[in-house]
């Protein structure tokens, strides 16, 4: 394939079908439209870790860059299709912006955020990210006030299109409108959507990881201000936790919130309230746990969202060394009498409740080098500690109904001891989430695993907003490659002390705190987006293997997402290996995992959009939609 | 400097409810002493654990936490010691066990804290730090200190001695006035 037939190639997957002479794009004032994976600068530009395929566009598609005011965008049913809008004004002043349909928009909704441009320390460059939900027309100025750039010359739009599972599937035409004064200028976007319909249920099931709810306090001022002691008890800090929830939910993922410390502090709202001790260890109020669990678990705190009202999959149970069963009676005949007592009568609620769509983890995430145990619950390195998975195991047997609805499962972050984990705790662990590292050697466990009933995740973290926008895209792609289930963000509500003007990357962020919007809950990411819709893409990719080989589909998928082969996705096993985990080095461990992951370092801002473009075109030739 | 800051510390009055607070944590920290079996806390953190404790390898930022191991045993018994011994006090409270490190006199770590994950002196996370002075002095004079440095927050600091009657630990018996029921939940 030529240069220019892989230009095109690009441009074609973008959607961009008609783009905009670059010298055109200096013109004063212009709406423009570029790719999801394309992210804009409040310059007029494109931010420079998604240039170089701006750079392919531009050099090989007659001058015509990233930006165009013509898209021919194609999407199946129940999935969002999204690109950027961008205003750009030479001149500061006022505008609108609107979006309306032609023809009529049937059942599909259009979705608009305002991107705010975060200074990011690392490179001292404007980075857009967060989205701050706006309703049309919209108004406001360039430069945009509260974002506080002197010379900024263009503000950029996330636009969000859903279709809903039962849209007509046609061709809708849409123009987007950028008004000052005199002034008009205009973007069109013909979505043709298909017959095809996404899948309810994602292959690869993305949970974004958190740390108890004192961050709530810090990331909400204008609540926890006025609630003062009250608001760790208050309907509203009940109603933040749901609200991000709902926002990962909403982007087809899961949040999970742990609720207890290295030590075994325990919040309150995590947990019911015990009395007792010994034989008489007992809940005694279930009030704080019910008003946070009880909407998660029977799914309302999901009523009225586009996925509809449904239990949360997997949550953390406070469940640690210290809790039921005081640490002080460990080894002792009243632990043992703790534990099962609470855990028996945890059972009987939710059998009770009828929460019995959810999987209740027993995890430990306690590590020795916190000081507050002897063993590691979490990423276990020295194999002696297993034995205290094997204890708590007996417990937890002895704790529960053997036939009992409620799925309660035994769940362990693992990494260097992950080998042995896997054969030493098989009947005892039946949920891992596995260090990306040492999996990548492990091609035969995924599906080891899942033989046995376990469920098998990895974990990673959120790239930073200074990589490709496409980077998030591998965590979905390598985890179908690999055959696992799920993916672990370790942690996606730090966004720092000061995201807006002085940002540390979002390395722990894939969502903002809307409080400085008078948003009383959490507002998405550009990140956050582009994972979703690749994420509904894989979902509906790995749909077709009722008529395409598994195999096939990964091979065609990693060809064109990184120009690998499927066997690229693994690493060989090391040779320290076979050493007792306590003598590897960390360094020994990054070489060990290099191979696998020099295909994953850079991915290029095209990766996705080819993909897309290969889902799209099998999903165009699936008989009715089905 | 540290002197006058030690005096300084010292003469903060206090307010009543931290009077009484620092009473109680007193009597606990003066049975800690008595409690504790020196020998026992210096068999807890195994001899590599100590010695990764100082390495750094740039391409291993994790090289030393990633290595810490303890005797489990030695580990669980000095715990069930110190929870004992904060069950004494009749509000909540920690008896941490914190210990200076051969070769290091400069340097102090935390070896064994407790369920409300209270300490005045531990940021969060640290393998060992820097010495704190009133330590220092604990270790040094092996007699009990009480520290209000932070607001609120009440510790009491005792010495722990071997079978050769050389302090070789220190508890840090510590409460807030004000709990705070969110922090270190993490």
């Amino acid at each position: 394939m030529s240069l220019s037939t892989k230009a095109r190639t690009l441009a074609f997957a973008f959607g961009l079908m008609s783009g905009v002479p670059l010298a055109a794009q200096n013109t004063g004032f212009q709406l423009l439209a570029t790719p999801e994976y394309l992210r804009p600068d409040p310059f007029g530009g494109i931010v420079a870790p998604d240039e170089i395929a701006t750079n392919q566009i531009a050099s090989e598609n007659g001058g015509a860059g990233a930006f165009s005011n013509k898209l021919q965008l194609e999407g199946a049913r129940g999935s969002y299709v999204s690109f950027h809008l961008v205003v750009k004004m030479s001149q500061p002043g006022a505008y609108t912006l609107s979006l309306g349909f032609d023809r009529g928009q049937g059942k599909l909704q259009a979705d608009l955020f305002r991107e705010w441009f975060h200074f990011t320390e690392s490179d001292k460059q404007y980075d857009p990210d967060a989205l701050i939900p706006i309703t049309l027309p919209y108004h406001s100025r360039l430069p945009e006030p509260d974002n506080r750039i002197a010379a900024q010359t263009a503000q950029a739009f996330w636009v969000d299109l859903w279709i809903p599972p039962d849209a007509a599937p046609k061709l809708y035409v849409a123009h987007a409108v950028l008004e000052a004064g005199e002034q008009r200028s205009t973007v069109s976007i013909d979505l043709k959507v298909l017959p095809a319909v996404v899948p309810d249920d994602d292959v690869m099931l993305m949970d974004h990881n958190s740390y108890g709810t004192s961050w709530l306090a810090d990331d909400y001022p204008s609540i926890s201000g006025k609630l003062g002691d009250g608001f760790f008890q208050s309907d509203e800090f009940f109603r933040l936790i749901h609200a991000y929830h709902r926002i990962f939910y909403e982007h087809r993922g899961i949040f999970h919130q742990l609720g207890y410390g290295h030590a075994g502090k325990v919040g309150p709202e995590f947990a019911p309230a015990l009395g007792g001790t010994g034989h008489t260890r007992h809940i005694t109020d279930w009030n704080l746990y019910d008003r946070h669990y009880g909407p998660l678990f029977d799914g309302s705190a999901f009523a009225g969202t586009r996925r509809g009202a449904q239990p949360i999959p997997f949550v953390y149970l406070p469940v640690n060394p210290e809790w039921p069963a005081a640490f002080l009676n460990w080894g002792e005949a009243g632990y043992e009498a703790e534990f099962v007592n609470v855990l028996a009568e945890m059972e009987r609620h939710f059998r009770d409740k009828g929460w019995t769509r959810t999987r209740f983890e027993v995890f430990f995430n306690h590590k020795k080098r916190y000081m507050g145990f002897p063993w590691d619950g979490d990423e276990v390195r020295f194999p002696a500690d297993n034995r205290y998975f094997l204890e708590y195991g007996r417990l937890l047997k002895k704790a529960l109904p053997p036939d009992t609805p409620v799925k309660f499962v035994f769940r362990a972050d693992t990494s260097w001891d992950m080998e042995q984990q896997f054969k030493d705790l098989g009947g005892v662990v039946n949920m891992w989430v596995a260090s990306r590292d040492i999996l990548s050697w492990l091609p035969r466990a995924p599906a080891m695993l899942h033989q046995r009933g376990d469920v098998i995740w990895f974990y990673s973290g959120p790239p930073v907003v200074t990589q490709p926008a496409s980077t998030i895209t591998q965590f979905p792609i390598e985890g179908w490659m690999w055959g696992v289930g799920g993916f672990v963000h370790w942690l996606t509500v730090g966004a720092g002390s000061d995201p807006w003007f002085h940002f540390d990357g979002g390395g722990t962020a894939l969502v903002y705190s809307g409080d400085r919007f008078g948003i009383a809950g959490p507002i998405p990411s550009v990140r956050l987006k582009i994972q979703r819709n690749a994420v509904q893409e894989l979902a509906l990719l790995a749909s077709f293997t009722k008529r395409k080989p598994l195999d096939e589909l990964k091979k065609e998928t990693a060809r064109l997402y990184n120009h690998t082969a499927t066997a690229d996705w693994w690493n060989p096993r090391p040779a320290f290996a076979a050493e007792p985990t306590y003598n590897w080095s960390g360094t020994a461990l990054d070489a060990a995992t290099k191979p696998a992951m020099s295909h994953l370092e850079h991915i290029d801002p095209a990766a996705w959009a080819r993909v897309r473009q290969y889902v799209m075109r099998l999903a165009a030739e699936e008989p009715n939609g089905k | 400097m540290k002197t006058f800051l030690l005096i300084v510390v010292s003469l903060v009055p206090l307010a009543a409810a931290e009077r009484d607070m620092t009473r109680e944590l007193d009597e606990v920290a003066r049975a800690a002493t008595v409690m504790l079996d020196g020998d026992a806390c210096q068999r807890i953190v195994t001899p590599r654990a100590l010695d990764y404790m100082f390495k750094k390898d740039p391409n291993d930022a994790w090289v030393d936490g990633d290595n810490y191991e303890v005797n489990d045993q030695a580990f669980i018994a000095a715990k069930k010691t110190l929870i004992r011994l904060s069950h004494l006090a009749p509000f909540p409270c920690d008896v941490n066990l914190w210990m200076p490190i051969a070769g290091h006199p400069d340097k102090i770590r935390v070896v064994i804290r407790n369920v409300n994950e209270m300490s005045q002196f531990w940021p969060w996370g640290k393998l060992y730090q820097d010495m704190i002075p009133q330590m220092k002095q604990v270790l040094e004079t092996g007699r009990r200190i009480t520290v209000a440095e932070k607001p609120g927050w009440v510790s009491v600091l005792a010495p722990v001695h071997d079978s050769l009657n050389a302090t070789v630990a220190l508890v840090e018996v510590v409460s807030q006035t004000r709990l705070d029921a969110h922090e270190n939940v993490k």
